[in-house]
């Protein structure tokens, strides 16, 4: 495709976004999107770690419960707005992230995988137990009337929940996208590739992996502080759960990991089948609804284990 | 255009609904949402309450006279509604406090139900009453056992359970009871609990009431939920050794205990659980003898069957229903969900409305009296937070493989098995 076509396209697709609120005024159809947005970004922060530099997160929320625990403990305890807490937040899963990546980075290939579920496990349990910070009882966030753009709270409509979480989606495809084609972006297919190729070629792997895993986790923490005040109700179980981390994991792989458009795709198809699947079938407590939607991830996997992207492509190479 | 025919259509139907309605005086429809855990480990719990839900509403919508809230009628539907039928939609929360926000706003704003019920799970009451108070439709909760859900002082939420604070009041209570009957003095107490939201509550208002009622907590630990060992745990109580022990497990944490125990001969003087695993009727089935003597705290007593001819009326018909395969007897879940639903039905019963409003006034001069309930309570009154303040707990200990009422003394069904006989004397 010509990179014309290509800019349209995607123009053409930005645009829809900005008026589906305001076609589709229900909360639910809003929630929905919401939650694709919210998947889609949390998905490209881990492809950036994952697809681009080939390291398989499955611990990933620990980022995204350090967004939602900082923000939220800094409005309940400081009154702090949350757009600030949301920057702290971020800059707590990035020396989370260092201090997490410097051991577990000596490992490679499965290895890595099963360290952070661990560190998944580990920080999940220290959470469950830490008072100060709710301990298993979780926290509300504090509700503050009226509606306030400072407060991140809006109670009479989704609306700009909305656009907030179209924006942080916005902002993780224009960092991958920066990422991609910049000289990073060649340093971590590189690593990705052939480790020990790429370090005798004299790229500095471990400093790479571990800004890779940086910018994977402040992503990842924005996504959770804006989690936690969307939903004004957190605990260990919702936010640092190795389910969460899996699902991140699932919706990237399903899209297509390493590519740019993947995220969105798998949000776009996973999310809503979840929702379907459930509320067409979950009210009959045969768990039909999770039967279905295994079903189908499984299909699309044995289908196209590269993703739906890998789809579009074989796809694209035939028509020529 | 296929929205346009969709909506003409709807809006057709929708003309002759009305019409066929004035001609034939058909009742409306009261619609309840009700969201409860239909997935995942706690499924059963959902899937049984969900059963009594469904009983109740057939009972509703014929003519029935059980003694239950707005149940004894000579018309079919509710009397106060012109004969309105009522219609609940089931939903699956998963387990999940964001799926039951979510879900919470769809039922109110796209299937546009009257009033929500829900969720079992502490954690998902909370996302969906927050829900529920945003909208203003009146939320009712059955089982939700964490004090903080009612401390919020929200307007539209109602609990007609006990909570955590009420039930761990009556252990010491019970304790305080017992003595002064006894003769006996206990001096110290052991706490071990397993660490999600359930447990961890559970052992911080026992370790606050217990100073409060002048015992030493001589050992009070936590263990992970999912754990496979609890050989150093149970080593530790062995040596700490409390007159009284307190565990608040789940299913398969208080299997292990037991096992764990009788491997070391552990054998406390009393031990009282928190209801949860030792409420389970596989748990009594399978651990049999070994349970011999514990106590646990419950909510409803089907013992007090033959105190109360209701609880007799509503088993027989639970273990009728087509999704108890096996026609199980009515337990502690069922009940509290229908308590819950037939006082909230009640309420939209006497607002003789479905305005959400009316039926919030209705749910505030809520009086439901003793006899009208399957739960050993003296009412359903709501105080001004929406925590009934009619609710009793009450102890139960396993006698000869069954549950027998023990505590507040006045509805005892037997006497207090004291101290705990040894695993060896109990074959």
């Amino acid at each position: 495709m010509p990179a014309g076509t290509r800019w349209t396209g995607a123009s053409i697709l930005l645009l829809l976004l900005l008026a589906f609120p305001l076609v589709f005024t229900q909360p639910h159809p809003r929630h929905v999107v919401i939650t694709i947005f919210l998947f889609a970004m949390l998905a490209q922060a881990w492809n950036l770690l994952a697809g681009y530099c080939g390291q398989i997160s499955l611990g990933h929320a620990v980022f995204f419960g350090a967004g939602a625990y900082t923000s939220t403990l800094l409005v309940k305890y400081f009154d702090l707005s949350p757009w600030l807490g949301m920057v702290v937040g971020a800059v707590v899963a990035v020396a989370v992230s260092q201090l997490i990546g410097y051991p577990v980075f000596r490992l490679r290939g499965h290895y890595f995988a099963i360290a952070t579920i661990a560190v998944g496990e580990i920080v999940n349990t220290l959470m469950i137990n830490w008072d100060w910070a709710g301990g298993a009882r979780g926290l509300f966030v504090p509700i503050k009337r009226p509606d306030s753009f400072l407060n991140l709270q809006f109670h009479q409509s989704k609306q700009n929940y909305y656009y907030i979480a179209l924006g942080l989606l916005l902002l993780a495809f224009w960092i991958t996208r920066k990422v991609e084609r910049s000289r990073m972006g060649y340093y971590l297919r590189a690593i990705r590739e052939d480790q020990d190729a790429a370090a005798s070629l004299g790229i500095p792997v471990a400093a790479y992996k571990q800004r890779a895993m940086a910018l994977s986790a402040a992503l990842t923490a924005l996504g959770g502080s804006f989690y936690a005040q969307y939903i004004l109700f957190i605990d260990p179980d919702s936010v640092f759960p190795t389910a969460l981390s899996i699902l991140i994991c699932l919706v990237a792989v399903l899209g297509g990991i390493g590519t740019l458009w993947g995220p969105l795709i798998g949000a776009a198809i996973l999310i809503p089948l979840g929702e379907w699947t459930r509320i067409y079938f979950g009210g009959t407590g045969k768990a039909m609804d999770l039967l279905i939607y295994g079903a189908l991830i499984m299909l699309v996997s044995i289908i196209q284990p590269g993703g739906i992207m890998a789809l579009a492509q074989r796809g694209r190479r035939r028509t020529g | 255009m296929r929205r346009a025919v969709r909506l003409l259509s709807l809006a057709l139907s929708a003309v002759f609904a009305t019409a066929s309605a004035s001609h034939a005086q058909a009742p409306k429809e009261v619609v309840i949402g009700v969201i409860y855990p239909l997935s995942g480990n706690l499924a059963q719990i959902g899937i049984d309450s969900v059963t009594a839900m469904k009983m109740a509403v057939e009972l509703y919508n014929t003519k029935s006279d059980l003694n239950l809230p707005a149940m004894k009628k000579t018309t079919e539907g509710l009397p106060g509604l012109g004969g309105a039928k009522i219609r609940l939609i089931v939903v699956d929360h998963q387990g999940k406090p964001d799926v039951g926000q979510a879900e919470a706003e769809r039922l109110i704003t796209q299937e546009k139900v009257t009033a929500i019920l829900g969720s079992v799970f502490s954690s998902v009451t909370a996302t969906t009453s927050q829900v529920a108070e945003r909208y203003g439709v009146p939320h009712m909760n059955g089982e939700s056992s964490s004090p903080s859900l009612t401390e919020r002082g929200f307007k539209w939420f109602f609990r007609t359970s006990p909570h955590d604070g009420h039930f761990t009041l009556a252990m010491f209570d019970f304790l305080k009871d017992f003595e002064k009957k006894k003769g006996v003095k206990f001096k110290t107490v052991g706490l071990m609990h397993e660490d999600t939201l359930f447990g961890a509550d559970s052992g911080k208002v026992q370790e606050e009431l217990a100073k409060k009622y002048g015992y030493e907590v001589v050992l009070n630990m936590a263990y992970r939920a999912k754990t496979t060992s609890l050989d150093a745990e149970v080593g530790r109580l062995k040596a700490a050794g409390p007159d009284v022990f307190f565990p608040t497990s789940y299913t398969s944490d208080a299997v292990l205990y037991i096992k764990t125990a009788k491997t070391l001969e552990y054998i406390p003087r009393m031990l009282i659980a928190q209801n949860a695993g030792w409420v389970d009727p596989q748990f009594v089935a399978e651990m049999n003898k070994d349970i011999e003597g514990h106590i646990t705290r419950s909510p409803f007593a089907l013992d007090l069957q033959a105190k109360k001819p209701l609880i007799r009326q509503i088993n027989e018909l639970f273990k009728k229903q087509k999704d108890n395969p096996g026609g199980r007897d009515i337990s502690e879940a069922p009940t509290r969900a229908l308590t819950a639903f037939t006082v909230l039905v009640d309420a939209i019963n006497r607002a003789k409305s479905t305005n959400p409003e009316e039926i919030r006034k209705a749910l505030v001069a809520t009086n439901v009296p003793p006899d009208q309930l399957l739960m050993p309570w003296t009412g359903v009154r709501f105080d001004e937070k929406g925590q009934n303040a009619g609710v009793r707990a009450i102890l139960q200990q396993i006698q000869k493989g069954a549950y027998a009422t023990i505590w507040p003394f006045d509805l005892a069904a037997a006497d207090v098995i004291y101290p705990l006989p040894g695993f060896k004397d109990k074959k």
